[in-house]
């Protein structure tokens, strides 16, 4: 029993992190307008919410928003939970091409293209909506959408894959010591499984990568980075294959597997945050990573979580992988 | 080797009509998917791969447990001589 309490902490975190991530609704927002421009004179506007609950008295008071200046909508009618339609007598003389919505607490900035400009307009005292805002949810971003609960998937397979190459890295550097051959298999059982949650980031990231920039690959600085570090330890495994002598290779390989983790480092942290590098990956070139979405922890406390039943999981397979490796070395002799 | 590659290739193939490009506005508002399918997808590549792992794990003990019944088989024929 000793031995299994890490393991089942892993299996938990997994449990509570996997159905957090996919239970969690996601925050309601306004997503469309039909039409999408307006010009002074009545019009009838159709609205299309997310998660929205427009059937709540409060959550649907609306009112425009142009350079400050707001005007209310004349009727609302509410079709259904996620469609509202709002008569409005546009005002002439708007200053701003962009007007923007707000209905209850949701607000769709620059909504609708603004024609006939003019030199502004008596500001009308709207009715604010209100919500009840209890529920736990995540971040709603146009672009992200739903799939913002990759975050819990895709990126701790990296981190899962940084925490096994640094314990290879550990290993390959007690090999050095004093050429244990023991040392060396751990090290090798490490790349292994680091190399599998290496694949899994690159496919996860893919994939995620076609849905919110439309390709699943492109030239950009961090991916390419993440393709080399898979390259070079892929090499670390054709490395060894070639060096028959036991000694020889355990010393090569360690030498080899520290420079390869130095890379790693370069390739994944340093590079894509040097300031003259562009990069849409979040976290690089100069973007924000998702702690921007992030205000009141709501994507952490799951992560986190996350995060840690994954690294736990790896080394658990690491261990695994190392056990049946020295069993079978033991058969061969 | 090239059945797995051939495998891989046919499940993007599939897992692409899943995740689909950034979607018009159109596709957002009319299939209302909010791009849940990539999760989906995302969830399914994690449990393959580790799956496959598995396999290739089971494999391995499978072939250790093979020569080691192999060579209980010749102690016990060495005894019996």
């Amino acid at each position: 029993m000793k031995h299994w309490w890490w393991k089942s902490l892993a299996i938990g975190l997994l449990l509570f992190a996997s159905i957090a991530a996919l239970w969690t609704p996601l925050s309601p927002a306004l997503v469309h307008v039909e039409p999408d421009r307006i010009a002074p004179g009545p019009m009838e506007v159709l609205v299309t919410g997310y998660n929205s609950n427009f059937s709540n008295a409060g959550s649907s008071i609306s009112f425009f928003e142009n350079d400050g200046q707001r005007f209310c909508p004349e009727r609302t009618e509410v079709v259904d939970d996620r469609h509202l339609r709002l008569f409005v007598q546009v005002p002439g003389g708007l200053r701003s091409s962009m007007t923007d919505l707000q209905v209850g607490q949701l607000r769709y900035p620059g909504a609708f293209y603004t024609q006939e400009l003019g030199e502004g307009i008596a500001d009308r005292n709207c009715e604010e909506g209100h919500v009840q805002d209890g529920v736990f949810t995540f971040p709603n971003r146009s672009i992200l959408y739903e799939s913002i609960r990759n975050l819990h998937f895709h990126v701790p397979m990296w981190f899962t894959m940084i925490a096994l190459m640094a314990i290879s890295m550990w290993k390959s550097t007690q090999v050095l010591g004093n050429t244990s051959l023991d040392r060396d298999r751990d090290a090798l059982a490490a790349v292994h499984v680091g190399l599998l949650f290496c694949a899994l980031g690159l496919m996860t990231g893919a994939l995620w990568a076609r849905a919110t920039w439309g390709a699943f690959w492109t030239s950009d600085v961090k991916l390419n980075g993440a393709a080399v570090t898979a390259l070079i330890y892929l090499a670390y495994l054709v490395l060894r294959g070639s060096v028959p002598d036991a000694h020889k290779r355990a010393r090569l390989a360690a030498i080899y597997n520290i420079f390869a983790f130095m890379l790693l480092v370069m390739f994944l942290f340093v590079v894509p945050r040097l300031n003259a590098v562009d990069s849409l990956h979040p976290g690089n070139g100069g973007n924000s990573g998702f702690s921007d979405l992030d205000l009141d922890n709501r994507l952490r406390i799951i992560f986190y979580p996350a995060v840690l039943g994954w690294i736990l999981l790896g080394l658990w397979m690491y261990d695994l992988r190392r056990r049946t490796s020295r069993l079978n070395e033991l058969l061969e002799q | 080797m090239r059945t797995l590659a051939t495998l891989v290739l046919l499940f993007f193939t599939w897992i692409d009509s899943f995740a689909q490009g950034a979607p018009s506005w159109l596709e957002e508002s009319l299939h209302g998917s909010g791009k849940m399918n990539t999760v989906v997808a995302v969830v399914a590549i994690i449990i393959i791969g580790v799956g496959i792992w598995m396999f290739a794990m089971d494999a391995r003990i499978r072939s250790m447990e093979e020569r080691m019944n192999g060579r209980q088989g010749d102690e016990h024929q060495g005894e019996q001589k």
